[in-house]
Order: C-alpha cells, then structure tokens, then sequence
C-alpha cells in the first residue's frame, strides 16, 4: 500500500484512554513500532507506559520491532482478554 | 465455521449439525462452552462488555484452526464467540472439534479455546453489581497455558493410538 498516512485503530482501554477510536496519522517513511509508540506517547501520555501495548499491522499481530510503512493499518490495544 | 456475533448461541443444535456433517467418519466430537461467571473474587460481576477488531477477529481464529487441523487430525471445527453485553450466567464462547480419535478432539480444543484466549483480539470490560467498571487484565495463567503448546505434542506413538 502506499501513501503517506497510516490508518490507526485503537480498541477497549486504549479507545478510552485516547477518546479516540480511529485516526489518519502522517507517516511519510517506514518506522519501526517501538519508535512510533513513542511518538505515540508524547501525543497521548495518558498511554504510557506504552511498552506493554500490542500492535497489530494490517489486522497480524507484529513484534515492536516491526517496521510500519505508509498505508498501513495500525491497531493498538492492551493484551486480549476473549474466551 | 467461524462465527462471532452478538446473539446467544444454541450450542447442542450446533454440535447436531457437526454430527450430522461429519457422521461416519468422526469417531469422537469434543465441545468447549465458556460462560460469564464472578471473575472478581469479592465482589459480584453484573454484565460483561465484549469488544473486538471486526475482520482481525475471525482471521485470527481461523488460523487457530487451520494449525489445529495441521497439528491433529481434525474433520471439522466450530467456534462461536459472542460480542456486546453479557450476564451472568449467559454463554460466550463455544468450541467443537469433529476428529477420527478422541486425542486429537481433545487437544485440538484445547488448544484453540488457549491459544484464542491470548490471540484472538477481544477485550472484556466487567461492570460489577456495585457499578464499578474495569478491563479485564490478562492472566499469566492463560500465557503460560498458550505457551505449553509451542512444543509440538504429536509423536508416533499417539499418530498410531486410535
């Protein structure tokens, strides 16, 4: 995909934290998921600590190494908690 | 089949239909029903809030079950998840596995009803009789359960055993 936004997806206790359910966010180039949820955490600090949130990139779940490219769809949450 | 929807489910029409599907062949059919029970221990749970990422959900667990069809011989699955508001008492998960054998039934159940509960993207919000209201925190228990399953299970010895 490309572009030079990313698609955010924020679920459960981080949708309330935020107040926010979906938002488009600049992205021009690739960053890996620890450096965004950095940027994350500056623009809501209510998040943090934002090392134990789990990132899903186009609905996989991904390590926070992963790199997010532009066009991505990226969900944050906190651990799943189903069945 | 894959479902995940806000109505109850009937879960012995359910197990019906996979008999029906599967008769003849599946020597054994082994369900899972999950119910909302008191998860606090002092205090009384009210309903229980189910969230989940439409799309990622039903992807996810149906990639629980294609390894649980990889790993075992396994006929058909079934998994039911409800969404939305629930009561006490009232179903929320139901899981059914049609094999040849009763062992593969057994653990390829266990093994998706462990690996949807720290997979699958749900989230329970609990309100309790006194209105209090609280996510629900991920248990080291349920990680440690999906964890045990990374060391695969299957040797000749139970390939063999009916």
């Amino acid at each position: 995909m490309n572009g030079t936004t990313i698609k955010v997806l924020y679920f459960a206790q981080v949708a309330e934290l935020t107040s926010t359910r979906v938002e488009q966010w600049p992205l021009a180039q690739p960053v890996s998921g620890t450096d965004w949820l950095a940027q994350l955490e500056t623009r809501y600090p209510q998040l943090a600590p934002v090392k134990r949130l789990k990132l899903a990139i186009n609905q996989y779940h991904v390590s926070h190494g992963t790199l997010i490219q532009p066009g991505d769809e990226v969900a944050v949450f906190e651990p799943v908690t189903g069945g | 089949m894959i479902i995940v929807q806000q109505n109850d489910f009937d879960a012995a029409a359910l197990t019906a239909g996979l008999r029906f599907r599967t008769e003849g062949k599946a020597g054994s059919i082994v369900t899972f029903t999950g119910y909302v029970r008191d998860y606090a221990q002092d205090a009384s749970t009210r309903t229980l809030f189910l969230e989940h990422y439409p799309g990622m959900c039903e992807r996810e667990i149906e990639s629980l079950c294609a390894e649980a069809q990889a790993r075992w011989n396994v006929l058909e699955s079934i998994v039911v998840h409800r969404v939305g508001e629930l009561h006490l008492k009232d179903q929320i998960v139901f899981i059914a596995i049609a094999s040849a054998h009763r062992g593969d039934a057994f653990s390829a159940c266990e093994y998706i009803i462990d690996a949807l509960k720290t997979r699958a993207p749900f989230w329970k919000r609990e309100t309790l009789t006194s209105g209090e209201q609280f996510w629900v925190q991920r248990r080291d228990s349920d990680t440690q359960k999906t964890a045990q399953w990374i060391e695969p299970p299957r040797t000749e010895e139970n390939e063999e055993n009916p």
